[in-house]
């Protein structure tokens, strides 16, 4: 007869005991006795547990870091889109905005029958430069634009139409050394040609010696000569030269249009400057 | 006189391990989840009993540690212990080879250990009536659990037999 090792024995004597616990338990007949053990053991679950809960906590911590990182980032991403939606929204409201106020112009200013006329035109590029004040807008001869229609926005005159492309026009500014424009100042009525100069503001010249003009006079077109509908804002006085010997007096005027943030302009597309004037004007289309 | 008190000693000092090694199962690694399975500290430390001592006493580790473990857990008396005390014949087993020292074996032990004792106890709740999805259970379970325990055994193993050669106990039976 095979004798049976120390270790089977144990093994299958363990496993019977197992398996005896294991029907007793499960048939409910040893809960007394798990009851009291689960008592013994309790405290010690406890204070296992307390601890367990706080290395939890530890780990849950350093996972949450990586969590709240990923989050950070997500969030990050999220203000940057939203920043960009914010001031792209900004812009279409100043833009809005500066629409409006192009508008509330052209309703102010019934006198010059706009019917059908001012045309708003997106300023393309601005092509100042010490030799040529001029800016591009995006609008043609295929949208009606010819040479020498006075551009203006809610601020004043702007200067005129110069070459026309079929899509695109170039507009001659009121600060360019070959642009005149014939100006009158509001207060008195004294008349006077605005002519543009490099690099500084433009002056009014062949102001008569007699008429009093003073620092910021508002200068408006005279519309004489048929270049500029009348009554357009150009600029202010900020200085006056008198001299007695001279025929005429000088007065500095700074524009009431900021052409260096120029962005819509209105082209008044009903008035027909007079034939004959100036001869730079040309058309490229 | 030294020599009555040691057996003794060991014995104490390995039901303090033991208990302790059953309480953290219980509160600390049933919490540690990795993949949504945690590892069994209390099958690894078993095998790898087995291993360090040998078959006889991993069989008492299993059977006193799973009681301790179903008391924690809630489940049936016997259930972990049957679960526990197979894979330590599996250590027995291995024992015998050339890599008993070797850190290879308890890995590849508790490896094979893990799916021994979660079928063990897969199969002890369907015997009461629970129905089991196998396939699901072992793939999504066993053996996450399995990587998990192959991990764990690499620090567990060095670390008892440090605590044999510490406290003196050598092998038994080879």
């Amino acid at each position: 007869m095979k004798r049976v090792s120390n270790r089977t024995f144990l093994f299958f004597l363990l496993a019977s005991i197992s398996l005896v616990l294991l029907v007793l338990s499960s048939s409910g007949h040893l809960a007394p006795v798990e009851g009291q053990l689960g008592r013994v053991t309790k405290p010690f679950l406890v204070a296992f547990n307390g601890l367990g809960r706080q290395i939890s906590n530890v780990f849950e911590t350093v996972r949450s870091l990586s969590t709240l990182r990923t989050l950070n980032s997500q969030l990050q991403t999220q203000v940057d889109t939203l920043t960009i939606e914010n001031l792209r929204l900004q812009e279409a409201e100043a833009e809005n905005q500066r629409l409006r106020e192009l508008l509330r112009f052209k309703q102010l200013n019934p006198i010059y029958d706009f019917s059908g006329g001012q045309i708003i035109a997106r300023v393309l590029s601005q092509g100042s430069t010490n030799y040529l004040s001029t800016l591009t807008i995006d609008l043609g001869s295929g949208q009606g634009i010819k040479a020498g229609m006075p551009v203006v926005t809610e601020r004043g005159l702007v200067g005129r139409i110069y070459k026309v492309g079929p899509d695109s026009a170039t507009v001659l500014l009121i600060t360019d050394p070959s642009s005149g424009v014939q100006a009158l100042v509001e207060r008195n009525r004294a008349v006077g040609v605005v002519n543009g100069r490099a690099g500084s503001l433009p002056v009014m010249d062949y102001i008569p010696q007699d008429a009093d003009i003073s620092v910021g006079d508002l200068v408006l077109t005279s519309g004489l000569g048929g270049t500029f509908p009348k009554s357009l804002v150009i600029g202010q006085v900020v200085e006056v030269n008198k001299r007695d010997f001279d025929m005429f007096q000088q007065a500095v005027v700074r524009p009431t249009v900021n052409f260096d943030r120029l962005e819509f302009v209105l082209v008044i597309t009903n008035f027909q400057p007079l034939p004959g004037e100036p001869g730079e004007l040309e058309s490229v289309g | 006189m030294q020599s009555q008190t040691r057996p003794s000693l060991d014995i104490y000092l390995s039901l303090l391990v033991l208990a302790l090694v059953v309480i953290a199962q219980g509160t600390l690694f049933s919490r540690l989840r990795i993949f949504d399975v945690g590892p069994n500290l209390l099958l690894v430390t078993t095998v790898c009993w087995s291993l360090v001592q040998n078959m006889a006493s991993g069989l008492v580790w299993g059977f006193a540690g799973g009681l301790g473990a179903d008391l924690i857990t809630g489940m049936p008396l016997g259930t972990s212990s049957l679960a526990l005390m197979a894979p330590c014949l599996l250590a027995g087993f291995g024992r015998k080879t050339v890599f008993a020292s070797n850190l290879v074996l308890p890995v590849l032990l508790v490896g094979l250990a893990t799916p021994l004792h979660g079928w063990i106890v897969l199969l002890s709740q369907q015997a009461q009536g629970r129905s089991i999805a196998w396939l699901s259970t072992t793939a999504q379970v066993i053996l996450p659990e399995m990587a998990l325990n192959a991990l764990l055994a690499v620090i567990i193993f060095p670390l008892l037999r440090g605590l044999a050669l510490g406290i003196g106990i050598t092998p038994l039976e080879k």
